[in-house]
């Protein structure tokens, strides 16, 4: 009896914990968070239901081998010149690098190859060698590239200013991120502009400067002095070119010395950037400013100028960016600038949309018709098996309750699919009660008394109900691990089930008929 | 004691006997469903999950005087009269899915703009509810892993039943559950579904769901081959049958009835999981009556109950003898 005691305490305890978190499903989150009684927790709902925008990215990781190829051509002109060698050419085609050296010069390549660590020599022809990244060198170079891409859209679409809350960026396989922005009135196109490959910010020295490109060229009958090219400004709206700047092709600093970047006011109270530098930087830009007080700075992003202003002293680690901007877009220009440029472009791959009355919709007619379905089962339940019907509606309830308490503990996402997974998950859960009642029906067809025939019924019924869920959750597993998006939530939500499931066939409803009719010696079992 | 009974239990249906009628009927309707997948004009319509592609789903609010050639009209604006224009759900919903083939994203979001302010102005308002875009890399690969999906969980499963009963229990099982799959598929094509990641994720629950049934009467088979070691084994499958058909019918007929809530009331997103779920269920629950056992009695004739070989030259004592009376039966 004290066991009977036992088992019976433990679950309610079990009950009424996971009770307790399916409770807080009913709250709003704020009414949550500020309860001390509620758990900070809700289950999440899946795009499918709430709206919102999902995006599969392909990463083009080729390009950043390509840059690391790059990188390996410009360190090799730089050893050429330090060790006194020749390189007739050198230059990145593809995945290849092709160097032509000279007689004794081409061992030097050889060597410096060698000592690089990361080339290997795929061919020679003539005086040409051609050069590869060895695969663990294209390993690293494209790990650490997801790495920082993922990292770029994170600061971006996480970003606490303009990002949007509980959106989600993960990676998906080798080269895939996998973006969720949830809330159905996100802006699909500004959405977008979070992709953006660059934001790439450069300070350089105007040293020239006219109306159009056209007159500035005309300036240079031979061609532009080397190492000098030229950037423009654009009218916003009409995109017309306002000014074109000649300016070193090798910035001065680059936003990746900044520290941060924030929208802020001038004395008109118009929008303006404004952005801080780390020390390096700061130490940089001062140098700068300091050597050239007089001449006009372009503040140069993605290659377009913003704004050319003219140094008046030496400037520190401060500065800032004046653009006649909109709020908005200077908003968006100080995420960019905040996150950094995104190293390797992406694309989208996969995108959809889905607006919130949709969703809305489909959770409404989804949880109702369940919800409807299962009532109607229920009723057949009592209907055909009477108290013992009335049994599977309590551990069958339970079970529900256990269900939804475990999905908001594990922070699980309920999707269309989801919904249909617990459908399933229902019809297994009637199918175990059905499965253990009709066998106490056999035993108690075969004489049996009616506790000899509750013992012999679950006994007996336990194996197929083992076996059929465990092999569902094969299923299940398998749907997770090759599924995407909505089909694993249908395979998470299974999954859960499943647990749930057993507990209440097998556990909960033993401990009801040992309740009653316990070890009473009744005659008759009403099943 | 009186019991509230659908099914009596003094019910003796021969299923093994009927079993042969009904291999005929099942290899006709794979055979048939095969056929029409593939002969079927137009062909199986895969959502742009498997093909890549984009679309939109557009809800109007005066649903009486738009449908599909009006807004094929205004497609044609666009360059995009070669769109799949399809209805979902009853007309006077004003429910329809767009769809185009497109290599890039794109331009999509200044496209679905302009498509919606056309419609706007020749149709009345509009929502756009949905947007789907899938590049061809994608549709190919959830197309892959999809089939893959498929064919380990069969795998998977072929090996739990062989362990868990014995392996002449697998092959019946598995291919119970290929028939269930390409039946269901086939019933698909023939009411015109589409097949995208629902419709997939509806053929594995119905895996699941059928590899269960499978696994109820098994059980009470390996059950009735300790209890009655002195029965044919023909005789006892069938008993086990009619033993577990109570449950199978109850069990069944909820499930069955669950779905067709799903697929009448849950509205058209979900009412093709619904319908794929009833068709799997009703056709599960045909094959585990008439499928898996016929195959299981084949095998274990030739290979013996423990499937490893002849029977009568196996094991002596009560098991080897009860197997080889089995097996002559």
């Amino acid at each position: 009896m004290t066991a009977f005691r036992w088992r019976i305490g433990l679950v309610l305890a079990l009950v009424l914990l996971f009770a307790h978190y399916a409770f807080a499903n009913f709250f709003s989150k704020d009414t949550r968070s500020a309860s001390p009684l509620l758990p900070d927790m809700a289950m999440r709902l899946g795009l499918d239901l709430q709206g919102g925008i999902h995006w599969v990215l392909g990463v083009k990781l080729e390009q950043a081998e390509q840059q690391e190829l790059e990188f390996l051509r410009e360190n090799l002109e730089a050893v050429a010149k330090d060790e006194d060698f020749q390189v007739a050419s050198a230059q990145v085609d593809g995945t290849r690098l092709r160097v032509s050296a000279f007689g004794a010069n081409a061992d030097k390549v050889d060597a410096w190859a060698t000592r690089t660590g990361s080339l290997q020599k795929s061919g020679v022809s003539g005086d040409e060698r051609e050069f590869a990244l060895t695969t663990a060198a294209v390993d690293g170079v494209r790990k650490r590239g997801m790495d920082q891409v993922l990292e770029v859209l994170r600061r971006r679409i996480e970003d606490p200013v303009k990002g949007v809350q509980d959106s989600v960026v993960t990676r998906q396989g080798d080269d895939r991120v996998l973006v969720q922005i949830p809330g159905g009135n996100v802006d699909r196109a500004r959405a977008r502009e979070m992709l953006r490959v660059t934001g790439f910010l450069e300070f350089k020295i105007v040293r020239d400067q006219a109306p159009s490109e056209e007159l500035l060229r005309g300036r240079f009958p031979d061609g532009l002095p080397p190492d000098r090219v030229i950037a423009t400004e654009h009218d916003k709206e009409t995109n017309r070119v306002l000014m074109a700047y000649l300016v070193d092709a090798k910035p001065a600093v680059t936003g990746d010395k900044l520290k941060d970047a924030r929208v802020d006011f001038d004395r008109q109270n118009r929008p303006i950037v404004a952005f801080t530098f780390d020390d390096e930087g700061g130490r940089i830009f001062g140098e700068l400013t300091g050597a050239n007080i007089g001449q006009q700075l372009a503040i140069v992003l993605d290659n377009q100028v913003y704004s050319a202003p003219r140094i008046n002293s030496r400037i520190g680690n401060r500065g800032q960016i004046e653009g006649r901007f909109t709020p908005q877009e200077a908003a968006d220009l100080a995420v960019v600038l905040r996150s950094g440029s995104l190293p390797i472009p992406v694309q989208i791959e996969e995108e959809r949309t889905i607006g919130p009355a949709l969703g809305a919709d489909s959770i409404r007619r989804g949880i109702q018709v369940s919800a409807a379905s299962l009532l109607a089962v229920l009723v057949f339940a009592v209907v055909y098996y009477r108290m013992s019907g009335a049994y599977a509606t309590i551990s069958i309830t339970i079970g529900m309750v256990l269900i939804v308490g475990l999905m908001t503990m594990f922070g699980a996402t309920l999707t269309m699919p989801g919904i249909a997974g617990l459908v399933l998950t229902v019809g297994m859960a009637i199918d175990a009660n059905v499965m253990i009642f009709e066998r106490i029906r056999e035993e108690l067809r075969r004489g049996k008394t009616p506790r000899a025939a509750i013992r012999a019924g679950f006994s007996r019924a336990l194996p197929p109900i083992l076996d059929g869920h465990i092999t569902t959750m094969i299923t299940a597993i398998v749907l997770f691990e090759y599924g995407t998006g909505p089909i694993k939530g249908f395979a998470v939500t299974l999954a859960i089930g499943l647990v749930a499931t057993v507990f209440q066939a097998v556990v909960v409803n033993r401990l009801l008929f040992e309740v009653y009719p316990g070890n009473r010696p009744v005659a008759t079992l009403s099943i | 004691m009186a019991f509230f009974e659908l099914i009596k239990p003094d019910t003796r249906i021969d299923f093994v006997g009927q079993s042969k009628y009904a291999i005929a009927l099942s290899s006709a309707i794979v055979l048939l469903a095969i056929v029409a997948m593939f002969v079927r004009t137009p062909p199986i319509r895969m959502g742009i999950d498997f093909t890549g592609g984009m679309e939109m789903q557009l809800h109007f609010e005066q649903a009486g005087s738009v449908d599909e050639g009006g807004i094929r009209q205004v497609l044609g604006g666009f360059g995009l009269e070669s769109s799949d224009v399809i209805r979902l759900g009853e007309r006077d919903e004003g429910v329809y899915l767009v769809r185009m083939q497109r290599e890039s994203a794109g331009d999509q979001n200044e496209l679905v703009d302009q498509v919606r302010d056309a419609m706007a102005k020749e149709l009345g308002p509009v929502e756009v509810e949905r947007v789907g875009f899938v590049g061809p890399k994608v549709g190919e690969e959830l197309r892959r892993n999809g089939l893959l999906a498929i064919g380990v969980a069969s795998l998977l499963l072929l090996v739990y039943i062989g362990f868990r009963f014995t392996p002449i229990f697998a092959p019946g099982a598995i291919v119970a559950q290929v028939h269930d799959v390409v039946v269901t598929a086939a019933v698909l094509v023939i009411f015109g579904r589409e097949f995208d990641l629902t419709v997939l994720g509806a053929l594995l629950a119905i895996l699941g769901y059928s590899i269960n049934d499978k696994i109820v009467v098994y059980d009470r088979i390996r059950e009735n081959l300790e209890l009655h070691t002195a029965q044919a084994f023909p005789q006892m499958v069938n008993d086990s049958l009619n033993q577990t058909l109570s449950r199978t019918v109850l069990t069944g007929g909820t499930a069955i009835f669950s779905s067709f809530a799903l697929y009448f009331w849950g509205g058209p997103v979900i009412a093709t999981f619904g319908l794929a779920m009833a068709v799997g269920i009703i056709v599960g629950t045909y094959s585990s009556l008439y499928i898996t056992t016929p195959i299981l009695l084949a095998l274990q004739k030739r290979y013996g109950v423990t499937g490893t070989s002849a029977p009568a030259a196996k094991k002596g004592g009560r098991r080897g003898e009860k197997e080889s009376r089995a097996a002559r039966a």
